[in-house]
């Protein structure tokens, strides 16, 4: 098997993917009371990278094969579709987000509001990385269907005082860039012990069932032994993983300039 | 400060406040005077290691010599670049922030004036440590970043690396104290109108800076620890032969080492978007990109650091990944590169020798950046490391570009120092020996280190052109020395009969030009209002600012939970290195399960994981004015306190007395640094209660003078129960699992 054959081949149907994917489409588009907008590209580009994530080669080879394989599709739901789906949730106009109440009760209520979104988003790269659980994800078919689920949920919990539809329920620029830092020290340090430990993270990917005949490719070919590959996960966490934060704390900083510079402008129309 | 009026305005005030003879130095909290300590301290030890490097030059002037045997050029190179890097350009930089952060954002001082005057002074303290091992049987000679097993007692048996670590150690601790400061100043002293959006670029980068050494220096504290215990208690975690691993040092090393590099360089880049808007009459161009591309650069500069360890074989895979995370990081510093031209286009350019400084700083930078990406190909890095292309490079970086930022940001701001203008025209000839003798002496060994010239060898044999190539870089560092007398030269005599500068000489229109030169000690007599980034521009013209925007209040915050928050990061990142160090060496070790009684120790552990409540009752009726309340659950925390740390005690004593020790086995030697240093934590934290106590007991918490004293001490007891869930966690329960 060549590398082109296996990009061709390595194709799978799933109809729990695609009910989770329709469900999702379903439950917008009903929420958005069944009115296409610029907001729902979001939505779609999330079912998109959810579909690719478990139908196209990610997920054939995820499921078994390759460790790095499982880690890409991992950040993926984790880093890239949560943010998408909660940018098409979005609401347009900003006064229609303000919470009723004070605003000092918002912010006496704000350390309770990031610290379980965080550990959730923290939780969600750790707890599924503990051998034992990576096993019994790849072994059992439900825990892997509630691993899928539990990511996506977690990942949505994390960027929720990030991207979350409320604006006025959002955490302050720099704070969200320091809860995004953090977020990126906790990984990163993941990242650094799956690329660099002596014991496997999940076993399955050491002696994998080859149904496909893509094993000769991906250790002679590719030259991806079992210890080859974890490093590679690894190193996914690490540096791409990093950069996924950090692209979002610059996103951030971003945000505060123009969120000043409306203000500014908006004091000055008043003066 | 609501209004614009400092408290102490009148005139008689500062008269009095003005504080006279050499002693008053000594005991000054006034961030003006430690800012001129601080650089004045920092050309003392640049003198030294400017020495250093002569006698390197001299040494490899010609093919074969024999001016200086092999061990004293090891220690000679040691002593330059630390000197260099931890002695000159750290403390010069903070120095400047020191002088100009509170100036430039209208604030009276810093946000603690006696934490800053321990900082400084434990900069000379670290200078004094490095530099006694001369007397002490030799200076160190592992090379700056003491590379294991090196830098471990069979290969490094004087006491020089002792005092390495030492000197490295309190240097640290004084820089972390001084970016806490730092970091309190910027975010709760800002006058009123000074947004975020408007700090000036150099108070931002420095900001940025501060954060980079809260997070990295305590990396290198952890590992510096752990090489002290190595060399002093005989362990082993940076040996191989006790199961130690070697690469673990190069790992912390470079994770501290990185963003270093971005330490030294990042306020040099403010000192830069300072002056050449000035002497180009225009605003800065793109001031966002610039802000944002210094926290693009300060969030990458943790991720690359393998990018020094190429040669240490981590693998294709890893090499692979650390390339392309390098390479990226040139797209920030690029776009700060083409701000910065960009601000110079279509600009009225007035090339005083700041702006000429300014000027060669874009150009040696470039070049030095350049090679610094040549180098994020592995293969390429595999050919020119330990050569010296390494050297040339960074030397284009930390002397081409920081130095060089230096030294615009020092003809630009000494006049508000001294109220002197320094002289031009031996400024212009400053400006061209430096860069004459800089170029000659730097451009030259790219070629050496193509030709495959070793750095740190103490000679070389008579290869064709080597000799020529040689003597022209040590011709051109003679000439570099000669432009660093003209610059002291320089400096003398402006201070004595240099012409009166006057509030505001270049016509700038930062904070810091609206006041006197020098300044009073408390700094402004009215802080002019702030309605933009160019708040004196817009005093001088009124009518080109159409709308008068009211001033913004600025949030405030507490500096004293500042101040600790950041403190709490760095304490995290030391525990974090330690605990890493742990894992790393027993994840697959069982010995914990057979010497540890987790039953014990876990209830120990209630009683310290019980004292965060309890001191969060405390807190709780302190608030409510309940003074008794307040007293005895404080007590009660104290009490659950010691008894954590008695058992503590006497874990260690079963343990010693069973024969294990710091340095019986790998195991032994990360459960002691790891839980030993919590201790020492909870110990320090005991102390601090028992401060608050005493203060509580003579009523000094009444009037809620200290009370955010002790919502910090607080704050930090707590972090302290949350480091022994992980540790307990880690160490303990993960075993019984």
């Amino acid at each position: 098997m060549t590398t082109g054959e296996l990009l061709l081949t390595a194709w799978q149907s799933d109809a729990f993917v695609y009910a989770v994917a329709g469900a999702g489409v379903v439950a917008y588009a009903a929420r958005m009371q069944w009115k296409l907008t610029r907001r729902a590209l979001w939505l779609v580009l999330a079912a998109v990278v959810f579909l690719l994530a478990f139908v196209s080669p990610i997920g054939v080879l995820a499921r078994g094969y390759l460790f790095s394989a499982h880690m890409l599709q991992h950040l993926l739901l984790v880093l890239v579709i949560p943010p998408l789906v909660l940018s098409a949730l979005r609401t347009g106009s900003k006064e229609a987000d303000v919470a009723p109440g004070a605003p000092g009760a918002a912010a006496a209520s704000g350390a309770r509001r990031f610290m379980l979104p965080w550990l959730a988003g923290v939780s969600a790269m750790w707890l599924w990385h503990a051998p034992t659980l990576c096993d019994a994800a790849s072994n059992s078919i439900g825990v892997q269907r509630l691993q899928t689920v539990s990511l996506l949920v977690m990942g949505c919990a994390f960027f929720w005082p990030i991207v979350g539809p409320r604006s006025a329920r959002r955490l302050p620029p720099f704070g969200a860039m320091l809860y995004l830092f953090a977020a990126c020290v906790a990984c990163t340090l993941l990242g650094i012990l799956v690329t660099f430990s002596p014991v496997e993270v999940c076993s399955i990917y050491a002696h994998p069932v080859d149904g496909l005949g893509a094993m000769p490719l991906l250790r002679d070919g590719w030259g991806l032994t079992p210890k080859a590959d974890q490093e590679i996960g690894g190193l996914l966490m690490w540096v791409p993983g990093c950069f996924a934060y950090a692209g979002g704390m610059l996103a951030m900083f971003a945000r505060y300039h123009r969120e000043e510079a409306a203000d500014e402008l908006a004091a000055k129309e008043a003066a | 400060m609501t209004t614009a009026t400092t408290p102490h305005a009148s005139e008689a005030a500062h008269e009095h406040a003005e504080e006279k003879g050499p002693f008053s130095w000594v005991a000054t909290v006034d961030h003006k005077r430690i800012g001129i300590l601080y650089l004045l301290t920092s050309i003392v030890f640049f003198a030294i290691g400017g020495i250093e490097a002569l006698l390197i030059r001299i040494q490899l002037a010609h093919p074969e010599s024999h001016f200086l045997d092999p061990e004293t050029f090891n220690q000679i190179f040691t002593m330059h670049g630390t000197t260099m890097i931890f002695l000159v350009v750290m403390p010069t930089l903070v120095g400047f922030a020191n002088y100009f952060v509170p100036l430039m954002i209208g604030a009276r001082d810093m946000a603690f004036p006696r934490l800053n005057a321990m900082s400084y002074w434990l900069f000379p303290l670290g200078g004094a440590l490095l530099h006694f091992s001369l007397f002490a049987g030799g200076a160190p000679s592992a090379g700056w970043f003491s590379y294991a097993p090196l830098a471990e007692t069979p290969f490094s048996s004087n006491t020089g690396t002792d005092y390495w670590v030492l000197a490295l150690l309190v240097l640290g601790i004084g820089s972390v104290a001084g970016a806490i400061n730092i970091i309190a100043t910027v975010i709760t002293l800002r006058a009123p109108g000074m947004t975020i959006r408007r700090v000036p670029l150099f108070v931002w980068m420095t900001f940025i800076t501060a954060i980079l050494i809260v997070l990295a220096l305590p990396v290198l504290n952890g590992a510096l620890v752990m090489l002290l215990i190595d060399r002093q208690l005989d362990a082993h975690f940076f040996q191989a032969h006790g199961g130690g691993s070697v690469i673990l040092w190069q790992h912390y090393f470079w994770t501290f080492g990185h963003p270093e590099v971005y330490i030294l360089a990042l306020p040099a880049f403010g000192m830069i978007s300072e002056v050449i808007p000035v002497f180009s009459r225009k605003p800065i161009f793109g001031y966002e990109f610039v802000a944002g591309s210094t926290v693009a650069i300060a969030v990458l500069s943790f991720g690359v650091w393998a990018h020094h360890m190429f040669a240490a074989g981590l693998g294709h895979r890893a090499d692979l990944a650390f390339s392309a995370g390098t390479m990226l990081i040139a797209v920030p510093t690029g776009v700060k590169i083409f701000n910065w031209i960009a601000t110079m286009w279509g600009g009225k350019l007035r090339f005083t020798t700041s702006m000429c400084f300014a000027v060669a700083f874009l150009i040696e930078f470039v070049i030095g950046g350049l090679s610094g990406i040549t180098f994020a190909a592995a293969p390429v890095d595999w050919q020119m490391t330990d050569t010296y292309y390494v050297v040339a490079h960074f030397h284009y970086v930390a002397l081409g570009g920081t130095l060089f930022g230096i030294l615009a940001a020092t003809y630009y701001w000494f006049p508000k120092m001294s109220g002197k203008l320094l002289d031009e025209r031996l400024g212009k000839l400053n400006f061209w020996t430096m860069v004459i003798g800089f170029n000659m002496t730097f451009f030259v060994q790219h070629f050496l280190g193509i030709l495959g010239m070793p750095r740190r060898v103490y000679t070389y044999p008579d290869l064709p052109n080597w000799g020529t190539l040689n003597m022209v870089s040590t011709i051109g560092a003679f000439v570099m020395g000669f432009s660093v007398l003209l610059f002291l030269v320089n400096i003398a005599k402006s201070v004595r009969n240099g012409k009166p500068a006057g509030d505001n000489p270049w016509d700038a229109w930062t904070l810091e030009w609206a006041t006197t030169s020098p300044p009073h000690p408390h700094n402004f007599e009215k802080v002019p209002p702030v309605r933009g980034r160019r708040p004196l521009w817009d005093l001088a013209n009124p009518g080109k600012n159409k709308v008068k925007t009211k001033i913004v209040e600025i949030a405030t915050y507490d500096k004293a939970i500042v101040g600790v928050w950041a403190f709490i990061a760095s304490e995290a990142m030391f525990f974090i290195v330690l605990i890493l160090t742990f894992v790393y060496f027993n994840l697959s070790t069982k010995a914990a399960a057979a010497h540890l009684d987790v039953k014990t120790t876990g209830m120990f552990s209630i009683c310290l994981f019980a004292s965060s409540f309890t001191l969060h009752r405390s807190e709780k009726a302190l608030a409510a004015g309940n003074e008794s309340g307040f007293r005895n659950w404080l007590i009660f925390t104290i009490l659950l306190g010691a008894i954590f740390m008695f058992g503590q005690a006497s874990e260690y004593q079963k343990l010693f007395t069973s024969g294990l020790n710091v340095n019986t086995s790998l195991f032994t030697s990360t459960f002691f640094t790891l839980t030993g240093f919590h201790g020492l934590h909870v110990t320090l934290g005991l102390v601090a209660l028992g401060v608050i106590l005493w203060l509580g007991l003579a009523g000094d918490l009444k009037g809620r003078r200290h009370s955010s004293a002790f919502k910090a001490i607080g704050l930090y007891w707590h972090f302290v129960d949350v480091v022994w869930i992980a540790v307990f966690g880690i160490v303990y329960v993960r075993n019984i699992l």
